[in-house]
């Protein structure tokens, strides 16, 4: 773009430096879906949901439980949180750490461990790929899963997407330079990413030289895990909201900058997955109270959202867990069996709905 | 509302009234009378002659040949200003104002005192206004009022001439319920005074409401004059069109097919902000469906619209953001905007709509001039003449050959001639902007039909309308706006009347 033109851009606020959100309308007209489905778990920010010979399993802390028994008892545990679970072919499950390693549990290679490399820090999401192979999303290039918050703020687009192969030693970037993947989902030909803080899909096609197109941009929200239906559509969990707040602090370098040294980062604007009633919030503080209910003047950092898009990744419907919800933080969906499960990280619970009542 | 019994005395008689137009008729033998104090509702298609005798009665045309009598006397109307000595006044439906006077001199133009002082002038006419409860400030330019406000102040500057007769010509198509409400508590009041109101509307309902007796015309001809509770609307549209409507119309949609499934999104309209007109608003439109956007008078629709189609411009700082396929855009001229292929059908016609004095063809012809298609500067006589020939046979256009000019057309055909206009731009997302205000109801089906195979053609087609049951009817989802913004998004299913009036009002 011309610099004058941006400089201008800059200075209005228009253009590519407009501070807009695009509208939750069409296929994300808000509704309550999230709320009135059937709690299954509760358990402390249940994260990622796969399917695996023992049933439905979802990550949690360090420990994965048994959606469809939860009698309360881990089926594993390990000595550090879990980042991304896959189900396998195979019928075990690839569990990601924050620390960058992948372990096995069940299948052929139970009790596996994939070592954590220099480059794979930040492992969101992980997906059984086609010859054995595992692929994996690394978010960030310089922050963990649980920096997440950070990322946003420091703007950065130093994700990638690797693909290790069944002996575990062969790895190869199959894209870089992505603005968080936090989600994956094989295709014949290439792969569709998840990038969150582009608010958008990606398709990324290694026989074409890891060529990048967009499949669908603009989303309301930022999206995180992908998964796919029997019916062959897309679910796409999207974890918290966007906002002009948000996007007005991206847009201030400054601010940023004394913010991430300053503000303790459960105070920071930047999307969370609850946002708190804390009186310390500073999009809190400014609250009036009417007819005897305090309103926040802010939107909601947070929210709860999935969608269903179609084969061609248009959005056909989507389930909503509004400001006043209690199904926040929504990082993961599943159908299966004619049921939608998802993971409300933000509120500790993991809930389902009958799917056709969706469609 | 039950109207009080009238007198029966006759104020006004027009006897045997013919009105030719270079040998076609307008009107054909018409009888029409009025009673003293009674409310008296003419109804009938455009093209069937309400327009054309009233205007004989306000002294805007001459008829070809008739009389006139008032209190039994015969009389001659030679002009407005004779119309108004007579005690004939008329609200006209496009306003007759002057836009760059203030409210307060157009109320009294005409009568200004020798030493005129302004201060007194405004006194009076606040006084005025706010007798008639019309939220209207005497000192205001008439060209920043809406529409709703303009009809108000043709209103009061009939009552301040204290007419006998008083002709609304469509008081209604603007006003907002509340405003229609105290408007048909000033007609009451007005026929409490024995004041004689000739009520022109398309709404049958108010026709049945308000009125005492109603005359229908038909292609020029007297049809029947009866009392009002005689008709129903079935029994009125019969006597109009000759066939029944009812079930061609307005049936919602929800009733009649399911909604058309949204294709690609074709427009992100993302914060929005003009003024107080438009309050960051946003909303998104998908290709193949007809959006209907509802709200009412100074909700931001029109204006929103206008910013789309390069019409208007949002704020110069933090405007907001608006992707047409995916692309960020700024349209300076409404041009820009045809050449991405977005065209805006204006809500009013006669200002921006078309070129009055010129032919049917040639407004048709500067369409495509405007077109992406365009060749520049060069014109095609016998493209233009094959243009005109094909969109006037494709939409049903009545006028006397493509050579008239547009001001001698019915409003109707006049409607036909904009969106012809529109079309030949081959768009890609179009706006109609209360595309059937001031429309007979055999072309609001022609206009609806139409609207409806563009959305099936795979069109991204806004509706914005003020009339609930059109938006009902035609719409696969439907957006309210209130105060500037979008607040409301309904599904077919969902779209019940009091659903969609309870999100425009609170």
């Amino acid at each position: 773009m011309n610099p004058l033109r941006r400089a201008m851009d800059n200075w209005f606020g228009r253009g590519e430096a407009s501070i807009t959100v695009p509208p939750m309308d069409g296929a994300f007209r808000p509704n309550d879906l999230l709320d009135s489905a059937a709690t299954v778990l509760e358990t402390p920010e249940p994260d990622c949901l796969a399917e695996t010979s023992r049933g439905l399993v979802v990550s949690s802390g360090r420990s994965l439980f048994s959606v469809d028994r939860p009698d309360g008892a881990p089926l594993a545990s390990f000595d550090t949180e879990i980042s991304a679970l896959a189900g396998l072919p195979d019928g075990g499950a690839a569990v990601g750490m924050i620390d960058g390693r992948i372990a096995f549990v069940g299948g052929q290679n139970d009790g596996g461990t994939i070592a954590s490399s220099p480059e794979m820090r930040c492992i969101t999401a992980l997906a059984a790929a086609r010859g054995g192979a595992l692929l994996v999303a690394n978010g960030s290039a310089s922050n963990g899963p649980l920096a997440y918050k950070r990322d946003l703020i420091e703007k950065n687009a130093s994700g990638s997407v690797w693909r290790i192969e069944p002996d575990a030693v062969a790895r190869r970037q199959l894209a870089g330079n992505l603005a968080y993947p936090y989600g994956l989902l094989e295709e014949a030909d290439s792969l569709v990413v998840s990038e969150s803080w582009r608010c958008a899909l990606t398709r990324i096609s290694p026989a074409a030289g890891g060529r990048n197109e967009p499949v669908l941009e603009s989303l309301p929200a930022y999206p995180s895990r992908l998964s796919r239906d029997a019916d062959n559509a897309i679910w796409l969990a999207l974890f918290a909201p966007r906002s002009q707040l948000v996007e007005f602090v991206l847009s201030e370098r400054r601010y940023r900058r004394r913010m991430l040294s300053e503000i303790d980062p459960d105070y920071w604007i930047a999307p969370c997955l609850r946002a708190g009633q804390a009186p310390q919030e500073p999009t809190q503080q400014g609250g009036v109270r009417q007819l005897g209910v305090l309103k926040p003047w802010a939107p909601t950092r947070s929210y709860g959202l999935a969608a269903r898009l179609d084969a061609a990744y248009r959005p056909i419907t989507s389930l909503h867990s509004r400001a006043n919800g209690r199904r926040h933080g929504v990082t993961s969906c599943l159908a299966i069996k004619g049921r939608l499960f998802f993971c409300a990280k933000g509120d500790g619970a993991v809930a389902s709905c009958a799917s056709e009542e969706l469609t | 509302m039950t109207p009080p019994a009238q007198s029966q005395t006759l104020l006004l008689e027009m006897k045997n009234i013919v009105k030719e137009y270079r040998g076609v008729a307008a009107l054909k033998d018409i009888d029409f009378d009025l009673r003293r104090g009674e409310v008296h509702a003419i109804l009938g298609e455009n093209g069937a002659g309400k327009s054309t005798l009233v205007k004989i009665l306000s002294g805007a045309v001459a008829p070809s040949a008739g009389e006139i009598f008032l209190d039994g006397q015969k009389i001659q109307i030679s002009g407005p200003a004779s119309a108004r000595r007579h005690g004939i006044a008329m609200v006209y439906q496009e306003t007759s104002l002057v836009p760059t006077l203030t409210v307060a001199q157009n109320l009294y133009l005409g009568d200004e005192k020798f030493f005129n002082r302004l201060r007194g002038t405004y006194i009076e006419a606040q006084q005025l206004l706010q007798s008639l409860n019309f939220p209207v400030d005497p000192t205001v330019i008439v060209q920043a009022l809406g529409t709703a406000k303009r009809q108000m102040v043709e209103i009061a500057r009939a009552v301040r001439l204290e007419a006998k007769v008083i002709i609304f010509d469509e008081p209604t198509a603007t006003l907002t319920p509340e405003e229609k409400h105290h408007l048909f508590a000033l007609i009451d009041r007005l026929r409490k005074e024995r004041v004689s109101i000739i009520f022109i509307s398309h709404a049958l309902e108010e026709a049945l409401e308000i009125s005492d007796r109603i005359t229908i015309l038909r292609d020029g001809a007297h049809i029947i004059t009866a009392e009002a509770k005689t008709f129903s609307r079935e029994t009125i549209i019969r006597h109009m069109v000759g066939r029944s409507l009812t079930d061609e119309l307005y049936r919602p949609a929800a009733e009649t097919r399911p909604p058309r499934l949204p294709g690609e999104k074709v427009l992100s309209v993302q914060n929005l902000s003009m003024q107080n007109l438009v309050r960051n608003t946003s909303f998104s439109i998908f290709a193949g469906q007809i959006t209907g956007i509802f709200g009412l008078v100074g909700s931001g629709r029109t204006e929103t619209a206008k910013i789309v189609a390069g019409a208007a411009k949002r704020d110069l700082f933090h405007g907001g953001d608006i992707r047409f396929d995916g692309r960020s855009v700024r349209y300076r001229t409404p041009r820009q905007a045809v050449g991405d292929g977005v065209v805006y059908v204006t809500e009013d016609r006669k200002a921006e709509g078309f070129f009055e004095t010129m032919s049917v063809a040639e407004n048709i012809y500067i369409g495509r001039i405007s077109s992406r298609e365009s060749r520049g500067i060069a014109i095609s006589m016998s493209e233009m003449r094959n243009l005109a020939a094909s969109w006037a046979k494709t939409l049903k256009l009545k006028a006397l050959n493509n050579d008239a000019q547009v001001i001698e057309l019915s409003g109707g055909n006049q409607q036909k001639v904009v969106i012809a206009k529109a079309l030949v731009q081959k768009p890609k997302l179009i706006i109609f902007d209360e595309p059937t205000r001031g429309v007979d109801v055999g072309a609001i089906a022609e206009i609806h039909h139409l609207i409806s195979a563009l959305a099936d053609e795979g069109l991204a087609v806004i509706l914005i309308s003020s009339y609930l049951p059109e938006i009902l009817s035609l719409s696969d989802r439907i957006l309210v706006s209130r105060q500037g913004r979008v607040v409301e998004e309904l599904s077919p299913r969902e779209a019940t009347s009091e659903a969609v009036m309870f999100a425009a009002v609170y």
